[in-house]
């Protein structure tokens, strides 16, 4: 094992820790920290092995270098995470307006009347 | 359209007419200029209503002073919001003509009943003032040129021929008012309602307006960086929906 390998075993173990307490403390469901734990340990094994279980798929998909097929496959879902990062973000900006609105149409009627 | 039925009834007399018009005035710190802006539509129009978008100032408690009906968002939500809540205020008033009117002094109250007569008349569902059509009192040379992109931006993206795209006095009739619904929360709302007048094919027409300019109301308005970041926000929104 290498440095690189130890940091990134030492963050994963941090991770599954602090998805365990939030578990605990019920900010996370089952679902979701087991779901969390299941990347957590697909990462671990593809930083310890990754002749064997990265570098054959890059190949098949003609990228070449594993590393690669990462940096590739991080990019891509980064942009989709921002994208509906992006979307969820206007929905709920839509949402307090509306909210905000309902509240300042209702006070405004109970002040003023119909008239 | 020129033939709803609220066209066919004779023409309201001024009277009636200042009764059937709500003003509404988008305000966000304002409590400087607001209460002169009010008594001076109050002078011509009976009901005025201002929203206080969440104003960290006394906007609201001055406007109700010089006798505007006030709501209040409880948290800023802009600019296009704040217009969209006075509008179902006004609606819900039962007003027939809704005219919008920005709150930092720089238009003049006697120009609402210009941008209403056509309105009344039955001639258009909306009027848009223009201050390129009238006069536009200390207009900096800067400002000038941010505009005249505004209305190439516009042909642009809609194909709509006006001669002043971001001037917030406005007038709806009732109809046209209630198919509005202005999503976009900040100012890229000038844009939106120019999209919606062309998307239901609403008739308009661009009615001369004074605007004057003043150190405040200059201090109060855009950045060049502040428009940019309006127009992408409107490009992207425009992806999205």
């Amino acid at each position: 094992m290498n440095w690189f390998q130890l940091l990134v075993l030492v963050v994963l173990v941090l991770a599954l820790l602090v998805t365990l307490a939030a578990t605990v403390r019920g900010w996370a469901t089952r679902r979701e920290a087991i779901v969390w734990a299941v990347i957590c340990l697909a990462v671990a094994a593809a930083t310890l092995e990754p002749e064997r279980l990265i570098a054959p798929i890059a190949r098949a998909l003609g990228i070449g270098r594993g590393a690669d097929l990462v940096f590739y496959t991080v990019a891509v879902v980064m942009l989709i995470g921002f994208w509906m990062t992006y979307i969820r973000l206007r929905f709920l900006r839509r949402q307090i307006t509306l909210l905000v609105r309902q509240l300042a149409l209702m006070e405004g009627k109970r002040e003023l009347g119909d008239r | 359209m020129p033939s709803t039925p609220e066209n066919l009834q004779p023409p309201p007399s001024p009277d009636e007419l200042k009764r059937n018009a709500v003003i509404v005035v988008p305000a966000y710190n304002e409590e400087a200029v607001v209460a002169r802006v009010v008594s001076d539509l109050l002078h011509h129009f009976p009901r005025v209503v201002v929203v206080d978008d969440g104003s960290a100032d006394k906007t609201a408690a001055t406007a109700r002073s010089a006798g505007a009906m006030v709501i209040r968002h409880p948290i800023n939500r802009g600019q296009g919001a704040a217009l969209q809540t006075g509008i179902e205020f006004a609606l819900a008033q039962g007003a027939r003509y809704i005219v919008t009117f920005d709150a930092d002094g720089q238009h003049q109250a006697g120009d609402v009943i210009r941008l209403l007569e056509p309105l009344i008349r039955g001639e258009c569902d909306v009027t848009l003032g223009s201050r390129f059509l009238g006069e536009a009192r200390n207009l900096p040379a800067s400002r000038k040129w941010l505009l005249r992109m505004g209305v190439w931006f516009t042909r642009w993206v809609n194909g709509l021929r006006l001669t002043d795209t971001h001037n917030g006095l406005r007038a709806f009739s009732r109809s046209a008012a209630e198919k509005l619904d202005i999503q976009l929360d900040g100012m890229a709302h000038a844009s939106e309602i120019i999209d919606f007048i062309s998307r239901n094919r609403l008739s308009f027409r661009e009615v001369p307006v004074e605007i004057h300019y003043t150190e405040y109301s200059l201090a109060k308005g855009q950045t060049t960086r502040g428009i940019l970041r309006v127009a992408i926000q409107y490009l992207l929104d425009k992806v999205v929906r």
